[in-house]
């Protein structure tokens, strides 16, 4: 077969030559700078206070040892907000990123002058700022007079009450970010099919390979790392859900759209529940780190890494 | 491409960008309407009478230029550290090996795990004690490393032949220099992308710019935008699209001069060898 | 050159700087940072900025006050947490009336009873209208002074009771006059709803719900905030009637949001709306309609509670910044800035002699809708006040969603209400 293959990805080889560039901590001594001041130096406290009560009614911190964990785990409240955000989860992460694919791979093509303008038309969800975009969907999901469900008769389907409705508030949540960041994740397919020789899919058609069958032995593998990181980071990101929620609906009807971080923004800022605040924000990292930490030793294992020049 | 493919693809490009696209254009419309021409019980898509006063008034409840420079300066700065600070790191993510390795990479992905509610207080105390209170440089500081970048940046850089690596390094040219002349070179669409992600978000960034500053001469766009959202009244509607429009003007003009970069970037930039 | 002229730039930038300060050491200037919010819409940065403008020009020398806008309230109390966690507190600051509890356990802000007594020769905090009076009291002292103040009213679009064959002029008085009228008003095509009867608004319900409980003659915590009172008579009453217009009747959206409801009426989408006095600009603004402002209805009798923000100074800061951030709020708050600010914001003006000030008497005459507002507070009292008010907030808010919603009956519902707001006041 003509097609390159691309080649499971191997630990990069060391030799001494290389070595002599400098101690590879050096090169990370300008991020861990910032990092441990502004990163680290954060969740070391919130793990900290974690570990005490701190709040209205206790004005001074108290050592409590885990019971903030503990009261959590018998919250009821904290499970629904838990099931709340894995349906936001599952309800952003698998159409957010096919959207992008596949704008990435039709905005990709040669278009001519039109390219420029579906690209700004598709990215521009992004640009606009959180609490201008959220406002605005509050008015478009309006189910009296907002364009969705005006535009949605026209195609026959029945008035949905959106955000007035507790099954319908959290879908509306959805659907507005799925608008608002596919772009951001077509850009990196973007950038990640840019950086696919153009010589391998002429030598595939060469071969006779339909277009079906291009995209998926040439594209998609070398795809690979590009797919990893935007699964990652949407994993991450749709945790880290909070604007939409915040201008949106505040977490209602009945805590129907609570999700984790306007839990713990609850917590910290509006109850002043600090060392409850402080043990959702390190149950929180912890949770992500280990499900990310999942998805590499799955995933990422599997992942095509460097090209066979 | 075949004619009847390329009409497939305009069309569904057509298709899907009218959907993205129409929030903007009601934006755009109720921007330029009377108060009393907003809320009508079927939308109204033509503003009539056009109204240009609402982005008059704009400019006069904040100076909204003096943002404008402000955000250009902070988001700048912040992307021209970023890139270094990335570039050094996702490098020897991607192309080293040393012990810790994959611990360090998730120390670097912590930073996009925390929830930023929880960076404030601890943040603003360094600040404090650095004396950076109230400055653009605080609004830039905590953003200065990137996990989101380094994580970018070494997938695209892995994604680079070894054998370059094995050609460059013979020839002398390993190290920091193989990163400029091979890597960046080779990857550019990803630092374009990243660029522009980069830019977007923190032209975006609203209570940390809010939080950590307190007069007009630092402050930034978003702030100025807050003002139209009211959580009493909701929200001057007009005057918000307008500021909204105005806001992301310039986002759009950057956005339409730095997509050409992704134009056959590859090709031109020599992986022949 | 260019390097030396910008030399010269900066050298004279650093003289000007170092004159204005030698003009300033010597009247020993006090500097204030005062954080507000805005939060109904207008330009009221901007008439924050020129009222500060005034008492700096009137304190030239003295005091200055830095005017800082620091959002919504929202990020305006988050602003204020993190200053004064970092130790680094405004002097001065406005947020909402309910966060008091949170500010006095950061242990964030000084009683004022010994300036307000000798304030205007005694007569100061009488002259505030006494349900403004009442959120500034814990423990028997006052903490801060009223100042953007609102309360919910009813409004009612005139057309839509013309089309209905009802009396344009004449709102519902009582809560059966608001069922029928309501239920008159909702136009329905199909199954679907063209205009609702009333709604009322979502997100801030719990405040709108303890109104109703008040119409009914009840109450649902104590003014110490040591007792709740949610499964009496009169509130499970309230919450009942509520199921009645919404779940059963269905003559309002069962639930909805406070920026989204403002909308609905102006567009004609629901006849009769429950929301803040704050957004009365707002609607004058925007309505095509003739509309009107009343009192919510009643039952055993009108009632209603008090919102907004008011001003207060932060403990950890030297005296010498304590009395000038007094003299500060001390002017903000007199009848003749209280007027300007009420005819500014179309907040109800704090203190009753603001409406015997000429320019107020003027306003009022051409708009005398904004005068409904002021006319309630006579049976208006305080918003419930207690430690951790957030979290009954947010325990009564779920209850009443599930109740609307049919899921739990309303003396159940009110039940579990009591049963977790104990758990969460109780020492």
């Amino acid at each position: 077969m003509a097609i390159p293959a691309a080649r499971v990805l191997t630990p990069p080889r060391v030799s001494a030559r290389r070595r002599q560039a400098g101690t590879p901590y050096l090169y990370l001594l300008p991020s861990l700078v910032f990092l441990a001041a502004f990163t680290y130096l954060p969740l070391a406290t919130a793990t900290g206070l974690s570990a005490v009560r701190w709040n209205v009614l206790t004005p001074e911190p108290v050592f409590v040892g885990l019971d903030n964990y503990r009261a959590l785990a018998g919250d009821p409240l904290f499970w629904l907000v838990l099931r709340n955000n894995l349906l936001y989860a599952v309800g952003t992460i698998p159409t957010t990123m096919a959207l992008a694919l596949g704008a990435a791979l039709l905005v990709n093509q040669p278009l001519g002058r039109l390219r420029a303008v579906y690209r700004v038309g598709l990215f521009y969800p992004t640009m606009v700022p959180m609490v201008a975009a959220a406002m605005l969907w509050v008015w478009l999901f309006n189910p009296g007079i907002g364009l969705v469900n005006h535009y949605l008769g026209y195609l026959g389907v029945p008035r949905v009450e959106w955000l007035y409705d507790r099954h319908w508030a959290l879908p509306a949540i959805i659907i507005m970010s799925i608008w608002k960041h596919f772009g951001y994740f077509m850009l990196i397919f973007l950038a990640g099919l840019q950086s696919i020789p153009a010589e391998l899919h002429e030598a595939a058609a060469i071969e006779g390979a339909s277009a079906w069958r291009r995209f998926r032995h040439v594209t998609l593998p070398l795809l690979g790392p590009a797919l990893l990181f935007v699964f990652v980071v949407a994993i991450i990101s749709s945790f880290q859900v909070f604007d939409q929620v915040y201008v949106m609906t505040q977490g209602g009807p009945a805590d129907q759209t609570n999700v984790l971080i306007f839990f713990i923004w609850q917590h910290a800022f509006r109850f002043w529940d600090l060392g409850m605040g402080a043990a959702l924000t390190t149950l929180f990292v912890a949770g992500l780190l280990v499900t990310v930490g999942v998805v590499f030793r799955g995933v990422g294992r599997r992942v095509y890494y460097e090209v066979e020049g | 491409m075949r004619t009847g493919s390329r009409l497939g693809v305009h069309l569904g490009l057509i298709a899907l960008t009218g959907v993205t696209v129409t929030p903007y254009l009601w934006l755009l419309s109720t921007s330029l309407k009377e108060r009393t021409a907003v809320f009508t019980p079927t939308p109204q898509w033509l503003p009539w009478p056009v109204n240009f006063g609402n982005y008059v008034e704009v400019f006069q409840r904040a100076p909204f230029g003096l943002y404008l420079v402000n955000t250009l300066i902070v988001v700048s700065g912040i992307l021209a550290v970023q890139l270094v600070t990335i570039t050094l790191a996702a490098y020897v993510f991607a192309r080293r090996r040393f012990p810790g390795r994959e611990l360090l990479f998730g120390a670097f992905l912590l930073q996009m795990m925390i929830p930023i509610h929880a960076t404030f207080v601890p943040n603003f105390l360094t600040l404090r004690t650095l004396d950076l209170l109230n400055t653009r440089l605080a609004m830039m500081l905590p953003f200065f490393a990137s996990g989101y970048g380094t994580f970018l940046l070494r997938q695209a850089f892995r994604t680079v032949p070894r054998d370059l690596e094995d050609a460059a390094v013979l020839d002398g040219c390993g190290g920091l220099r193989f990163l400029w002349h091979v890597l960046l070179p080779l990857t550019r669409p990803t630092l374009v992308a990243f660029g522009l992600i980069s830019l977007v978000s923190h032209w975006n960034d609203y209570l940390w710019p809010l939080i950590v500053t307190d007069t007009p001469d630092v402050r930034t766009l978003t702030i100025g935008l807050g003002m139209f959202v009211q959580q009493e009244s909701g929200a001057d509607w007009t005057l918000l699209m307008a500021a909204t429009a105005f806001v992301t003007a310039p986002l759009m003009v950057i956005f339409l001069i730095f997509q050409r970069r992704f134009v056959e970037s590859f090709m031109t930039s020599g992986l022949k060898g | 050159m260019r390097t030396r002229s910008m030399l010269a730039v900066v050298l004279l930038g650093m003289l000007a700087l170092a004159g204005s300060g030698a003009v300033l050491a010597q009247g020993k200037l006090i500097r204030l940072t005062f954080y507000y919010p805005v939060g109904v819409a207008g330009p009221l940065a901007k008439v924050i900025g020129d009222m500060t403008d005034q008492f700096n020009k009137q304190e030239a020398g003295r005091i200055e006050v830095v005017p800082v806008y620091s959002g919504d309230y929202d990020p305006t109390l988050q602003k204020v947490q993190t200053a004064v966690m970092a130790g680094n507190p405004p002097d001065v600051f406005i947020v909402e009336i309910s966060e008091l509890h949170t500010l006095l356990a950061m242990n964030a802000i000084v009683p004022l009873d010994e300036h307000v007594k000798k304030a205007e020769g005694g007569r100061y905090w009488e002259d505030f209208f006494p349900a403004f009076r009442e959120n500034s009291v814990v423990g028997g002292k006052i903490w801060w002074i009223p100042f953007q103040r609102s309360t919910p009213v009813l409004y009612w679009n005139k057309e839509a009771f013309r089309k209905a064959g009802l009396d344009p002029e004449k709102p519902p008085r009582s809560w059966d006059e608001l069922r029928e009228y309501a239920k008159r008003l909702t136009v329905r095509d199909g199954s679907e709803v063209k205009q609702w009867g009333v709604t009322i608004s979502g997100g801030w319900h719990d405040w709108l719900f303890e109104a109703f409980v008040r119409q009914n003659g009840g109450w649902l915590i104590n003014a110490e905030g040591t007792k709740a009172n949610f499964t009496s008579k009169e509130a499970v009453e309230a919450l009942e009637f509520w199921v009645d217009l919404l779940n059963q009747e269905k003559v309002g959206p069962p639930h909805s949001t406070w920026a989204s409801t403002p909308p609905d009426f102006v567009a004609g989408r629901t006849a009769m709306l429950y929301h803040s006095t704050g957004i009365l600009t707002f609607l004058k603004n925007s309505a095509k309609f003739d509309f009107g402002v009343a009192f919510m209805p009643a039952r055993k009798s009108y009632g209603a509670e008090v919102g907004g923000g008011n001003l207060a100074i932060s403990r950890k800061i030297p005296k010498e910044r304590q009395e000038a951030a007094w003299r500060f709020i001390e002017w903000m708050t007199s009848a003749e800035n209280a007027a300007k600010w009420s005819i500014a914001s179309g907040y109800v003006a704090t203190r009753a002699s603001a409406y015997d000030r000429p320019e107020m008497k003027v306003h009022v005459e051409k708009n005398p809708e904004y005068l409904v507002a002021r006319d309630q507070l006579k049976f208006a009292s305080a918003k419930m006040m207690a430690p951790n008010y957030q979290k009954i907030r947010e325990i009564l808010k779920k209850q009443l969603d599930d109740a609307v919603d049919g899921r739990v009956n309303p003396k159940d519902a009110l039940d579990t209400v009591q049963r977790q707001v104990m758990a969460v006041i109780k020492r």
